[in-house]
């Protein structure tokens, strides 16, 4: 198992006497697709979330591409962050409703202090263009000014600008119109294909993942009961 | 119609997806359960999920009135404290104040005065007197008055009956005043503009007992105009009172009754043949328990209303007798009437509180009865750009005049082309004293309101502190922390500053911490944590923007009130000294000549009323901006 890009491994959440995430354990490689279906309040976005330590798991370990992530601190983990990005299910409440899409797909470079005044605009508008957005016609644009699956697309777009290996699709079409959602899904395929991401991709609707994702993990509270294609 | 109500319940149904997808999002961080089950189970009471967590919520409410009990007593605590250190913290010394009042001859040498030290304990230090004053509390003793040497006690007492023979008339007024407001609502069925309310509970005291006092007492002589003899002596006061009360009182009622009305439950009620009028009964008893609580502003502001009222109607009752003691330096006596005016506030908010759980009954403990939304009321924005305008136009006028040039030959002269709103006593133009008062107050005001906005937002990250810190300031009216401030610091603009200063920020600052929480909350946080930003980045970048913006706007609708607030000290002599033109010094030095020269009075009247206005206009305008702001989502 040692090709593969995320391993979990017995991930325990818990929210005081409730145990949301019980001993999860699951692998994905480069350019793989798992599903994690289930029920809601069965522990899916709780396990997302400890996948991308924006909560600490109680027990369990997380390996990504390797390395073991559960006992590094915030500041050892900060530059190992932008390889793993989350694009979460509300397009309008994951980006900052004060700024313009350019600015928030702009945001990653300068924080990661890849910010180039000559190149970063053209960099910004290929990052735009690679999900279907022009950079003249929505650049500045603020969320609101957005459609929802324009939104969902800057917000892919914003994910991509860190260069990630891994992207958490935490229900990533579920506030979509069905409309919408087929687009976004191919977008997701395409940029898949192109980069070898890998998708850990979280979802209530079994029916949407049949065609899309390698592997389906069937959760239950807390419990994984079943991994197959 | 059919059309509307699908369109309706479309918008609202996306609203709860709405609602639903940021609680998703939220989720990813935000404990669920019993972490942090204040917020959540806050968070979800409103948006109508009776399903889940009903072991959370059962206990919410328990935990917050414990929080609000403790924060209360610990409010309560401070402000004792306050009061007790009172002479230590003046850190001036009175002695030579002392032995003026107490006998005009004596030379003021250094023994005479060091004598009086000692006899006042001025040399104690300031752990003991606050210790000895707490022990004679617990005793029934209020110490000796430094002044005129006799017992506190009694003249609090004295004074503490006038009181509330007073409030008891006020209080009656109120209710007048509320059921006259509130009773078309409940007859037609359907809501009022609800301006003419907001309009009554914004006259602050001092103005309308002038007004009472210049109109019944003066012109009509309906009205004794002073003095506390017999039933007559009452009306005045009272009317000045119980009317600002009960018009906030009536709002209240008015703004909350027309949602009540369109519950279903009373469509059922009609559709079965009950009577309109247990109908209407029936909707007061839904409407009412949720809004008792508020009735303990009220009792805050009839305490606060009281000192103005009994000093322009020279009332001797506790208001006059607190105001009195801080003017001339007497801390035991202020202590006394201080203490005794915040337990008076204390009492009537404790009564509200029984008389909550008598209607409440049961449903109390589930805290399921909240009040359905008032719908938001629009004001033309030309409302208050008008009100502005005016007042904008008088002060501009002013202020190219002399405020200081005596004239004597003018004196309480009539308005002219020479002085276009007559002169004052002194024979100073009326009308640049205005224009270069507005300057002071409103100047003062906008010092003050930058500062609050400044503390508010700094300390909006300390949810904690502020929730204590704003039980105090809800407890406090600003006459009363004027008085305070005025007896440390002594009377003066600084003073009456950072009076309204400290109780203007807590609200600001409550703002603050509900805007920080909610950023916190937010999606794109996590998504910037998620980049591989730097805690400094998040703050500077994203929390500081979406909070520094909100507050300063919902600080600059403050502003008329801080203003009005600024010319209630004034007026009462804790502000601004003279000659300074401040409005309600202003008010105050006219009210000698009222009735030779009613125009160097009405003028400051009717600018602190189009000021009061522009108050009430302003907080009605900024409903709509609050809701859009409530939700990302925008249009």
């Amino acid at each position: 198992m040692s090709g593969s890009l995320l391993e979990v491994r017995d991930l325990v959440v818990r929210y005081g006497p409730v145990v949301a995430v019980d001993h999860v354990s699951f692998d994905l490689s480069a350019g793989e697709t798992l599903a994690l279906v289930g029920p809601s309040g069965c522990g899916k976005s709780s396990t997302a979330a400890a996948v991308l330590r924006l909560r600490r798991p109680d027990a369990g370990e997380v390996r990504f591409e390797g390395r073991e992530l559960t006992g590094l601190d915030e500041r050892a983990l900060r530059p190992l962050r932008p390889a793993m990005q989350p694009v979460f299910q509300d397009p309008y409440g994951s980006l900052s409703p004060r700024r313009t899409i350019r600015d928030a797909v702009a945001e990653p470079l300068r924080v990661q202090g890849r910010w180039d005044a000559a190149t970063g605009p053209a960099r910004v508008a290929e990052l735009l263009a690679l999900v279907g957005l022009d950079e003249a016609a929505h650049g500045g644009r603020r969320p609101h000014e957005l459609s929802g699956g324009q939104c969902q697309r800057a917000g892919i777009a914003r994910a991509l600008a860190c260069e990630p290996r891994l992207l958490v699709l935490d229900e990533p079409v579920s506030a979509l119109d069905p409309s919408v959602r087929a687009g976004i899904l191919n977008l997701l395929s395409d940029l898949q294909e192109r980069f070898a991401l890998g998708y850990l991709f979280i979802c209530h609707e079994p029916a949407l993942v049949r065609h899309f994702a390698d592997r389906t993990a069937e959760m239950r509270a807390g419990r994984i009961e079943r991994i197959g294609p | 119609m059919s059309g509307a109500t699908a369109e309706g319940s479309a918008r609202h149904g996306l609203r709860r997806t709405a609602a639903g997808l940021r609680r998703g999002a939220a989720d990813l961080t935000r404990t669920v359960g019993s972490v942090r089950p204040g917020t959540a189970g806050a968070d979800r009471a409103p948006r109508g999920g009776r399903g889940g967590g009903h072991g959370t919520r059962r206990w919410v409410p328990g935990g917050g009135r414990v929080a609000r009990a403790a924060g209360t007593v610990g409010a309560l605590g401070v402000v004792l404290a306050v009061v007790g250190l009172l002479p230590w913290l003046s850190g001036r010394d009175p002695a030579l104040t002392v032995l003026r009042a107490r006998s005009a001859e004596q030379e003021a040498t250094p023994e005479a005065l060091d004598a009086i030290r000692a006899d006042l304990g001025l040399d104690a230090g300031p752990v003991t007197p606050p210790v000895r004053w707490a022990a004679g509390l617990l005793r029934g003793d209020l110490g000796t008055s430094w002044v005129s040497g006799t017992d506190v006690l009694p003249s609090v007492v004295t004074g503490l009956r006038v009181s509330l023979g007073l409030m008891g008339a006020a209080l009656t007024v109120a209710l007048i005043v509320a059921v006259a407001l509130a009773a078309p609502v409940l007859v037609r069925g359907r809501g009022t503009s609800g301006a003419f309310a907001a309009m009554l509970a914004a006259v602050p005291e001092f103005l309308l007992a002038t007004v009472v006092l210049i109109v019944a007492g003066v012109w009509l002589g309906l009205l004794p105009t002073s003095g506390w003899q017999g039933p007559a002596h009452l009306v005045g006061p009272a009317v000045a009172l119980g009317v600002p009360a009960g018009g906030l009182l009536g709002r209240l009622v008015a703004d909350a009754l027309p949602a009540v009305l369109g519950e279903r439950w009373v469509e059922l009620w009609r559709g079965a043949g009950v009577s309109p009028a247990r109908v209407a009964l029936a909707a007061l008893r839904r409407a009412l328990p949720p809004l008792v609580p508020q009735f303990g502003m009220v009792a805050v502001g009839l305490t606060g209303g009281a000192v103005a009222v009994e000093t322009v109607f020279a009332v001797p009752g506790i208001g006059r007798t607190a105001l009195g003691a801080a003017t001339s330096q007497d801390l035991p006596l202020l202590q006394g009437a201080v203490l005794a005016l915040l337990a008076l506030g204390l009492a009537v908010g404790a009564l509200a509180a029984l008389v909550r759980r008598r209607l409440l009954g049961p449903a109390l403990r589930d805290a399921g009865l909240t009040l359905p939304a008032a719908p938001a009321r629009r004001v033309a924005p030309a409302v208050p750009a008008a009100l502005a305008a005016v007042l904008a136009a008088v002060i501009g006028w002013g202020l190219l005049r002399d405020p200081y040039t005596v004239d004597a030959a003018a004196r309480l002269a009539a308005p002219s082309p020479a002085h276009p709103l007559g002169a004052d006593g002194l024979g100073r133009d009326v009308l640049a004293r205005l224009g270069h008062g507005a300057a002071a107050t409103v100047g003062t005001a906008v010092a003050v309101c930058a500062l609050s906005w400044l503390v508010a937002v700094a300390l909006g990250f300390v949810p904690r502190l502020t929730s204590g810190l704003s039980d105090i300031a809800n407890a406090l009216p600003p006459v009363i922390a004027g008085i305070l401030v005025a007896a440390v610091l002594g009377p003066g603009t600084d003073g009456a500053a950072l009076a309204v200063a400290l109780i203007s920020w807590p609200p600001l600052a409550a703002h603050a911490a509900a805007l920080v929480q909610e950023v916190r909350a937010s999606g794109f946080l996590l998504a910037q944590k998620a980049i591989g930003a730097i805690p400094g980045w998040i703050l500077w970048r994203h929390v500081l923007p979406s909070v520094a913006g909100p507050v300063a706007r919902h600080a600059a609708l403050r502003l008329p009130g801080m203003a009005l607030a600024l010319a209630s000290l004034g007026f009462l002599g804790l502000g601004a000294r003279p000659p300074a033109p401040e409005w309600g010094l202003l008010l105050e030095e006219s009210r000698a000549y009222v009735e030779r020269a009613p125009w160097a009075a009405l003028a400051p009247a009717l600018a602190l009323a189009l000021l009061a206005g522009l108050a009430v206009a302003l907080s009605a305008a900024a409903r709509p901006t609050r809701t859009t702001r409530r939700s990302p989502h925008g249009g």
